[in-house]
């Protein structure tokens, strides 16, 4: 009878014990948290964020941009009908310190940019929640990010940030990648300079007048996107032939 | 205190204002299945009837075709409408024509003798009055002008129906934009006076996607030659685990073959085969 009271405490008191030594190594082996950016490379022309860079190529209908459109007759943009419109990253400026960058002001700037994207391109490109096939995935990124001057105490309100994003030099990079294989089927960085003399100053940035070009500047990388869609799927010399010898639609 | 006992006040009244915007429509329409609906455009001939029958106990959706000018409608309770296809009923809702749907409050069955002479609906009643009034010229611009559209994908239809100034278009997508684009550029279109938008954006849920893929793949594996550059003269259509073949192949055998690859992709409850053959007059 002593022996199984000895048991039970025994068990209770060390397993207890053993428990809280496995939960406190387990915090203590806990990944390092991700910083809320990335940085750009020194020296490097681009981020790094996509896949490959070595297909991307001047484009002609789009000033300051490069891409690639896969040509393969199994995988092409052609094959696909919905995307999946990943969160976008954000990278800012080789010279710029990553613990500046104020977290609130990054998490809106994604936001409002995955929203610009999504409705710029649902209506061709249905938005879907999951992997699959005839599903791609749509990754972005937000390059080249700065921060400013610290802003000034009188100045803040509950969503001011500490220090304004600066998106004068901002670039896009977006890649097309099949949901299931990620494989790039599509690719674009534009470096079309929309974000002249913007900056996010407010977690609220997008309703506040103030901070109109950032959106303006947001609003017209998404549309740049969903006009590269649009080109990349106009009709080629072969399938129009082929349309016009035939009755479709009948 | 007073501007929240406003602000209340508003946040009541608002729903019920917008609620009285949305009016209800009181109006005879045919009970038909979605395939007969967007296939089979004109007038309610004995024929339509077997074939909204047929279709609807083949596992075809009931929808109705509002009479007086042929817009298919998609209802929220099809319970309702189960018991009258292929019969014409007057129904009332709440309709929203944009959408080509109907938040349905009644339908109850009628005769063809309930609905008076010269109501613009008995139109459809009568073959010998519904004319096809068509003009070659007008009906090539229309039919190029659809056949360009660039996200026309192997999994849309998109077809209509002209008489005289009066577009009908018809068909399924899995895109908005379809949808919306074959409607401006037929309205563009000089000669064109009305269009009538009863393309259906289809339902992108995983299984139908999934059942896509595989029926593309099947099908491009056994008849290559239907399938060139990023479009085919074969149309697979997929709503709800249902597959519709259309579109147009050379011999009955390519035919076979299609209906028995779809048949044999899993999760598929239902073939509807309209392929039809060249020079053959009716479907496979």
């Amino acid at each position: 009878m002593l022996t199984h009271q000895f048991i039970h405490f025994a068990a209770a008191r060390f397993g207890g014990a053993a428990l809280m030594l496995v939960i406190a190594l387990s915090s203590c082996s806990r990944p390092v948290p991700k910083p809320a950016v990335n940085k750009v490379p020194a020296g490097q022309e681009y981020s790094g964020f996509l896949q490959s860079y070595t297909n991307l190529k001047p484009n002609p209908d789009f000033e300051n941009t490069k891409s690639f459109v896969s040509s393969d007759p199994v995988k092409n943009i052609h094959r696909y009908v919905a995307v999946i419109v990943d969160a976008p990253e954000v990278y800012v400026s080789t010279n710029v310190d990553q613990n500046a960058i104020p977290e609130r002001g990054v998490a809106a700037l994604k936001e409002y940019f995955q929203n610009a994207i999504t409705n710029a391109v649902a209506d061709a490109f249905p938005v879907v929640q999951s992997s699959g096939p005839l599903v791609l995935r749509l990754r972005s990124a937000i390059v080249g990010v700065d921060v400013g001057q610290a802003t000034r105490v009188d100045s803040k309100g509950e969503n001011t940030l500490q220090r304004p994003l600066n998106i004068g030099k901002v670039g896009v990079e977006i890649e097309l990648v099949d949901s299931e294989t990620g494989e790039q089927i599509a690719a674009a960085v534009d470096r079309q300079d929309l974000g002249q003399g913007a900056e996010v100053g407010s977690v609220n940035f997008s309703r506040e007048e103030k901070f109109r070009a950032a959106t303006v500047a947001f609003d017209g990388w998404a549309a740049r996107l969903r006009e590269f869609l649009d080109s990349a799927h106009e009709l080629s010399k072969q399938d129009v032939d082929r349309i016009e010898s035939t009755n479709f639609p009948y | 205190m007073k501007s929240y006992a406003t602000f209340t006040l508003l946040a009541f009244l608002l729903p019920a204002a917008v609620e009285a915007a949305e009016e209800i429509s009181t109006f005879s329409a045919y009970v038909d299945s979605d395939i007969c609906a967007r296939l089979m455009l004109g007038p309610i001939t004995a024929e339509r009837v077997q074939c909204s029958q047929g279709t609807f106990k083949d596992g075809a959706e009931p929808v109705l075709v509002r009479l007086h000018n042929n817009m298919v409608l998609t209802v929220n309770k099809e319970k309702m409408l189960r018991p009258l296809v292929g019969q014409l009923a007057q129904v009332s809702g709440k309709l929203k024509a944009k959408d080509g749907t109907i938040k349905l409050e009644s339908a109850v069955g009628i005769t063809d003798k309930s609905i008076p002479e010269g109501d613009p609906a008995r139109r459809m009643l009568d073959v010998r009055m519904y004319k096809t009034d068509r003009s070659a010229q007008l009906h090539e611009k229309i039919r190029h002008e659809l056949a360009m559209m660039p996200y026309i994908s192997n999994f849309d239809f998109i077809s209509f129906t002209q008489n005289g100034p009066d577009v009908i278009l018809t068909g399924w997508t899995v895109r908005a934009i379809n949808r919306d684009t074959a409607a401006n550029i037929v309205r563009d279109i000089p000669g064109v006076e009305t269009v009538i938008n009863n393309i259906e954006i289809l339902p992108l849920g995983s299984f139908d996607m999934d059942i896509r893929a595989r029926a593309r793949a099947a099908l491009q594996r056994q008849l290559s030659r239907y399938f060139w550059g990023n479009g085919s003269d074969i149309k697979i259509i997929v709503k709800h685990g249902r597959v519709i073949l259309l579109g147009m192949v050379s011999q009955k055998s390519d035919s076979d073959i299609a209906f028995i690859q779809c048949n044999a992709i899993p999760g598929v409850f239902k073939v509807f085969n309209l392929l039809r053959v060249q020079g053959s007059e009716t479907g496979a």
